[in-house]
């Protein structure tokens, strides 16, 4: 108490130069009986104030002084100090055990400062200790410590301790964005059949089952009801009995709901149009031959061959009834008739325009034949030119024979016949008109032959026998020579001497060749009723198979100006195609089936034998086994 | 029953009627109209004898019912209807059969007499009834087509043309019934398929496979021209074999890429030729250039002029006879496609005297009669030939009009040539009587 005046007084005490005990807080009764109290700063003894007052002063002045209730003696200053009122009303409250401070309010609210939230500002407003962003030397050196004995392998790492339950994420791998995600093949369980009228207790009277309908209802099987009840009509609700069924009921849709397939069935939306290739529509590649124009009759038996002259206006046909036929195209007039001495295996116009012959192969023979049909200039040209042979001086061996016509054959228009060792099968012309090829129905290392009109020679260029030849070609513009036997197509460059190409026609037999008029496209035919197109510039495999025939191929064509070709079938059908081909290298040939064309009749199980282009028009013809030829415009 | 209110005209005084709207049925059929007109004409003059009638609604022959062809037209069926009648054309009827040993590739007409040209390498001439009057032989190919050139008091000049390269230009001398082979015109080097006289008849024009088209003198002359080429044949025999004395052309008109199919005169200086390079062209013949040129889809086979109505009739390989303006610059020169053959048209040919009617031939063996009022459908099939027609004509015939029917102003033979496959049989070409009434 005392202490607490003192030192509340201390600093005006000490202002004041009022004595102060400077003894400290030590028992006042060792100063009892000296004459003064502690020392100054000087190191004088500081002295007891005189104490005059006895015991009757105080007396006195305990009667006198009103004041003396409130009068403490300070025992380290030796002095009376008369209280204030505020401390003695300070007294009064602490012994009275209120709080000292009298503006001091013990119920005011509590202010939690140390709550869970997280306060935005610090609560010291304290700058960081350098320390606490210097790495401490002390660490260091105690890790390094450890990192040297985990060296030295003085410390060991703990062993990992083992959980005997793994767990893993199911979905962890699932694309959020599959297409047969987990949340998009949710399959609702299925619904259960709304009530309908006729499971009320009072149905309307059409619903309820007349008797034999009852009758029926009970004989059937109970899979084959269509209700599963009979329906019933009560009069009130109430008297609506327990459904017995209704375990029954509850059963069968828990079976429902647990054996619901909840798999969705992954099925193909595809539109069957879209996975067909885009083609352009047959309408917009006109001209093709769309209809029957013109039959061309005469012939007693079937005809085997056809071809066109170079100008459009003649056409050939060799028959197996032993004649060649002249028509003229426009009219289906039968021009002229020329009897050969055995069926006509294949005949050939010349291509070259100036030449009028046309090559005609029966039994062993070729025989060049000049129709008279063209510019009176140019057939009587052609007989000069054929006139004007004259025999070399050396004879060299021929495999051929080469003769000039008898009379009376030279009145039919024979001009040159060239007899073969074995029967011929077909012939072709190259395009300059001069040279001639000539397959022979044998097989051995003679097959085919080529033939040079203007000097009567022949050769035979192939040493060997690679198979059965079938027919041969010769390229429009370079000296290529295609040779097809029954499953390959050779491709020989005449100059070289040499095999350029092999290409496989992944069939089993070829009937027929024709070469695009570009040269750098062969179709085949072939007796298992496809057709090939082979790119020679793209692969030695067909680029592309049509099988739109139903029975053999038996003859294929390219138009000279148009894109058309066309293949005829023993199923009495010309189907015409429209086969563009570019002259960018990048671009593949279009090939578009255009038309089927109808109107051979079946013959001894053989439709059309051969097809053959107008040169000009897009026309085509064929020729039948019903012994017609007919033109298709 | 709805009710349509029409008013009937005709151009026919003869037959006029008092004009004023009828309400009909709407379901009325041609006969049901022809019916009415015959009351209402029997109402006014007595003794009126029944005659059929056809009618004409906006420039279109009616062919079904009244409402069926105002609902395809888009004709109101509110207002009145202005129906034109005529008497109708009668149904032609075969009239005679000529018959040929061989095909027959072209006919021409006369008012006397008929030239046919044959696959026999002849042509004949006809009376018109049917008499073989002349065989023209002396090409050594098949004739492929005939014309007459004019008549000249007894004798007549008459052209045929051939596979054989050449025309031949013919003078026949009607009454002593001697033909003489006048000139020999050399200079095409493919079959010559189409020839035509000019209409002032002092030219012809040739067209052929070679593409080109000739144009020569139809004047007979005694002075032969040279020809340049064949030189190095003997002389003697090219005498022998040539009939006449060589003609050359005046001019060469090139430019078709194909065939030349058929030529006409459209008139003095103008020729119009038709290819198989799809291509109709009109040439002049004073300068020898082209002057246009119609495109087509398709082969075209024949083509006709008609100097009444100034159109071209084209028959092509597409089934359709087409006409054509060829005077028009614009763009749509086709005017009309009259469609109804099943084959390829091989002939057409304008009326010579009615410009709304032609005939056509086809190789599916009919022989049509169109008017071009009524485009949908022929007017009439004659189908009495057996084989493909290869030519058609026309003829006007004053004779038989005479007794055939007072009051009618023509008869028209049509020709047209019946073709057989077996050479044994006879070929006939039929003649048809046409009675136009109008």
């Amino acid at each position: 108490m005392v202490k607490f005046l003192g030192s509340s007084r201390t600093p005006a005490a000490f202002l004041h130069g009022d004595i102060r005990n400077t003894v400290g807080n030590v028992p006042m009764e060792w100063y009892q009986d000296y004459p003064h109290i502690g020392y100054d700063l000087e190191g004088k003894k500081i002295f007891k104030p005189i104490r005059n007052k006895d015991e009757l002063d105080e007396f006195l002045d305990k009667m006198e002084n009103p004041d003396y209730w409130r009068t403490v003696h300070d025992k380290m200053t030796s002095t009376d100090i008369r209280l204030t009122d505020e401390q003695i009303s300070l007294v009064h409250r602490l012994q009275s055990g209120q709080f000292g401070d009298v503006n001091f309010n013990e119920y005011e609210p509590y202010i939690d400062f140390f709550s869970g939230e997280t306060m935005i500002h610090p609560v010291t407003n304290r700058p960081q200790d350098k320390r606490s962003f210097i790495p401490s030397l002390i660490e260091k050196e105690k890790v390094s410590k450890m990192v040297h004995a985990i060296k030295m392998g003085w410390i060991k790492p703990r062993k990992p301790k083992e959980s005997d339950l793994q767990f893993y994420d199911l979905w962890a791998k699932e694309d959020p964005n599959a297409i047969l995600g987990r949340h998009k093949m949710h399959v609702p369980a299925p619904k259960m059949k709304l009530p309908g009228h006729e499971e009320s207790y009072n149905p309307p009277p059409e619903y309820l089952l007349t008797e034999e309908e009852r009758l029926a209802w009970e004989q059937q099987d109970p899979e084959d009801r269509k209700l599963s009840f009979l329906p019933q009509k009560f009069s009130c609700l109430r008297s609506v009995p327990a459904y017995s069924r209704f375990i029954h009921e509850r059963f069968e849709r828990c079976l429902d709901l647990y054996l619901c397939p909840r798999q969705r069935k992954m099925r193909v939306n595809v539109d069957p149009e879209d996975l067909i290739p885009k083609l352009p529509k047959p309408r917009d590649l006109q001209p093709f031959p769309t209809i029957q124009s013109l039959i061309y009759r005469g012939h007693s038996s079937l005809v085997r061959c056809i071809s066109l002259s170079p100008s459009g206006q003649w056409l050939a046909s060799g028959s197996d009834d032993c004649t060649v036929r002249l028509w003229e195209v426009s009219t289906g007039r039968c021009m002229k008739t020329v009897e050969v001495g055995g069926a006509v295996r294949s005949i050939v116009w010349n291509p070259n325009p100036a030449i009028c012959l046309v090559a005609v192969c029966f039994n062993e023979t070729v025989v060049l034949l000049n129709p008279y049909l063209a510019d009176k200039l140019v057939y009587n040209a052609t007989d000069q030119l054929i006139a004007s042979y004259v025999e070399p001086e050396e004879e060299r061996p021929q495999p051929v024979q080469w003769q000039v016509p008898e009379i009376e054959d030279s009145d039919k228009g024979f001009r040159l016949i060239i007899t073969h060792p074995k029967s011929v099968k077909q012939v072709t012309w190259h395009s300059k008109g001069d040279y001639l090829a000539s397959v022979l129905s044998d097989n051995s290392n003679m097959q085919v032959l080529i033939h040079q009109v203007s000097k009567r020679r022949s050769q035979n260029p192939f040493r060997k026998n690679k198979g059965l030849v079938q027919c041969v070609s010769f390229h429009p513009i370079r000296p290529y020579f295609f040779v097809a036997s029954q499953r390959c197509v050779r491709v020989y460059n005449l100059i070289k001497q040499e095999l350029m190409k092999k290409l496989m026609a992944n069939c089993k037999w070829i009937s027929s060749m024709a070469i695009h008029p570009g040269g750098d496209n062969v179709i085949c035919g072939s007796y298992d009723s496809r057709l090939s197109w082979f790119d020679l510039d793209l692969s030695t495999k067909p680029y592309k198979v049509l099988r739109h025939h139903k029975k053999a191929l038996r003859g294929v064509a390219f138009h000279k100006n148009y894109p058309l070709f066309a293949s005829g079938s023993d199923d009495g059908s010309v189907i015409v195609c429209h086969g563009m081909v570019y002259n960018d290298l990048l671009q593949n040939p279009l090939i578009v089936p255009v038309k089927v064309l109808k109107g051979h009749t079946l013959t001894h199980n053989l439709g059309v034998l051969d097809v053959a282009f107008h040169p000009t028009q897009p026309w085509v013809f064929s020729s039948g086994a019903d012994a017609t030829i007919r033109l298709f415009t | 029953m709805s009710q349509l209110q029409v008013r009937f005209f005709t151009e026919n005084a003869k037959y006029k009627v008092d004009d004023v709207p009828f309400s009909i049925p709407a379901a009325s059929q041609v006969q049901d109209l022809s019916n009415i007109i015959n009351k209402l004409l029997e109402a006014k003059h007595t003794g009126h004898s029944n005659v059929e009638f056809d009618f004409l609604v906006r420039g279109n022959f009616l062919r079904t019912s009244l409402v069926n062809h105002m609902e395809a037209e888009g004709i109101s069926t509110e207002e009145v209807v202005e129906i034109e009648y005529v008497q109708r054309f009668m149904a032609p009827q075969p009239e005679e059969c000529i018959m040929h040993d061989d095909w027959i590739s072209s006919v021409d007409t006369e008012s006397e007499w008929i030239l046919t040209g044959s696959y026999d390498k002849t042509a004949r001439i006809w009376t018109q009834e049917g008499k073989a009057v002349m065989t023209v032989a002396g090409h050594t190919d098949v004739v492929k087509d005939v014309a007459w050139v004019k008549r000249d008091g007894v004798t007549s000049l008459l052209l045929t043309s051939s596979m054989d390269q050449t025309a031949i230009l013919w003078e026949w001398n009607v009454e002593r019934n001697k033909l003489k082979a006048r000139h020999c015109c050399r200079g095409h080097a493919g079959s010559v398929d189409s020839i035509a006289v000019s209409p002032n008849q002092t030219k012809f024009c040739s067209g052929s496979w070679d593409k080109m088209l000739k144009i020569w003198s139809a004047v007979p002359t005694d002075k032969e021209d040279e020809l340049e080429e064949q030189r190095d044949r003997p002389r003697k025999k090219q005498k022998t074999e040539q009939m006449g004395l060589t003609r050359t052309p005046i001019m060469t008109l090139s430019g078709h890429i194909e065939a030349v199919s058929s030529v006409l005169w459209s008139d003095n200086e103008e020729v119009c030729s038709a290819s198989w390079d799809h291509t109709i062209r009109l040439w002049d013949v004073e300068t020898g250039n082209m002057k246009s040129t119609l495109t087509g889809s398709k082969v075209f086979n024949c083509i006709s002029y008609s100097p009444l109505c100034r159109r071209l009739a084209s028959g092509s390989t597409d089934r359709h006879v087409r006409l054509w303006d060829p005077r028009s610059k614009d763009g749509s020169l086709v005017l009309l496609s009259l469609t109804s053959h099943t084959g390829w048209v091989t002939a057409v040919r304008w009326s010579p005297s009615n410009e709304q009617q032609l005939i056509s031939g086809s190789l599916d063996c009919v022989v049509k009669l169109w008017d071009t009022r009524s485009c949908k459908a022929p007017l009439y099939d004659m189908a009495a030939h057996e084989d493909k027609v290869l030519c058609v004509d026309w003829r006007e015939d004053g004779v038989r009009a005479q007794h055939a029917n007072r009051l009618a102003n023509f008869v028209y033979i049509n020709l047209s040539i019946l073709l057989k496959e077996t050479f044994s049989v006879q070929f006939p070409y039929a003649l048809w009587t046409i009675l136009d009434c109008g």
